[in-house]
């Protein structure tokens, strides 16, 4: 398997992130969704690089991952976050202050938190910003009216940073049903098929 | 069998890196799966702080955002075969899908921009340096706004 890695010496005790065992149910949205969709992408690349392909050692995972409102069988429709509902802006000026996007937020409503990040080479900021606010309505109109307006001279582009569910590659997908010898998971996370 | 995706588009993103300090094991590690969904795991035994694991589903705008980010540093024009070796201190893993491309580089922590000078490679381990900086930004953000918790 492509997705084993060499790890420290001593590591046995290290829980690492890798293949849980879903149900029986994967769904394959556009070759992306799943564990399946992982290890179909990682197939499917024409070239290889790197020493992380040279030795192998099984990763072994049986913990869960805490989610909001998570559902991976369905929507790609925005989810909450758990204080607010939050959009992603990007395409922004290296020279954009919080303020200027303050001031172009809080006409729909409080901005709670706002992250501008950094370039951490350049010092100028990286290009995209998070923004909460805490109704959905407020956040649903700023996407609306801001997505695509002018800030210093360029044109944001603001939508939901986290979706209720998966979103494919490209296309659509197909619900392929597998016998697992391990256990499924505690928590339920059926997929339903489109 | 499940259908398989033409590849052209799909994009994969994982970061590790995990040390022994004086508070025994601790790693961080994050996920970006074709699908868009974000996962994020970072064991500290500082304080006996218990794991922590979240996951969410991130949009198309935040993976395309991930995508001109990773673009932009050319990581993908880089190799690790002159990079120093994971060692008892340290470990740090990049593996991204992109283009059709499949990178897996390894190599030991890097505290600082000063130990890069001395290196066979300091052009790409500094482009390195800096994505994985850049990442984490990216990551902390999400998390720490979507589950209002001080991922680190």
């Amino acid at each position: 398997s492509t997705d084993r890695i060499a790890s420290m010496a001593d590591t046995r005790d290290i829980i690492r992130i890798t293949e849980d065992t879903e149900d029986d149910f994967e769904q394959v949205v556009g070759g992306g969704g799943g564990d399946e969709g992982v290890r179909l992408v990682k197939e499917s690349a024409k070239s290889r690089k790197g020493r992380g392909f040279e030795s192998e050692q099984d990763r072994d995972d049986t913990m869960e991952f805490d989610a909001v409102g998570i559902d991976d069988g369905d929507t790609a429709g925005p989810q909450r976050s758990v204080e607010g509902w939050i959009l992603f802006v990007r395409n922004l000026h290296e020279e954009t202050t919080e303020d200027d996007l303050m001031d172009k937020f809080n006409e729909y409503g409080e901005v709670k938190s706002l992250h501008l990040n950094l370039n951490r080479r350049t010092g100028y900021i990286k290009g995209y910003a998070l923004v909460e606010f805490e109704h959905y309505k407020e956040a649903s109109t700023a996407q609306n009216k801001l997505n695509g307006a002018d800030l210093n001279g360029q044109r944001m582009q603001v939508d939901w940073a986290f979706t209720r569910g998966p979103s494919g590659g490209g296309g659509g997908g197909r619900k392929s049903r597998r016998q697992r010898d391990t256990k499924p998971q505690q928590r339920s996370e059926r997929s339903r098929s489109r | 069998m499940a259908t398989k995706d033409s590849g052209a588009d799909a994009f994969y993103l994982r970061y590790y890196i995990g040390h022994r300090g004086i508070f025994g094991h601790e790693f961080l590690e994050f996920e970006f799966r074709p699908d868009g969904k974000l996962r994020y795991a970072n064991n500290s035994n500082y304080k006996n702080d218990t794991m922590i694991r979240k996951e969410a589903y991130v949009s198309p705008a935040v993976m395309a955002e991930l995508r001109r980010i990773v673009t932009e540093s050319e990581i993908m024009q880089e190799d690790d075969q002159q990079w120093p070796m994971p060692d008892r201190v340290g470990r740090q893993e990049l593996e991204i899908v992109f283009n059709s491309e499949h990178i897996s580089f390894t190599t030991s922590k890097i505290g600082s921009l000063a130990e890069i000078t001395g290196t066979k490679d300091p052009d790409g381990l500094r482009t390195f340096y800096y994505l994985v900086q850049d990442l984490k930004c990216l990551v902390f953000s999400l998390i720490g706004l979507h589950f209002k918790i001080r991922p680190i």
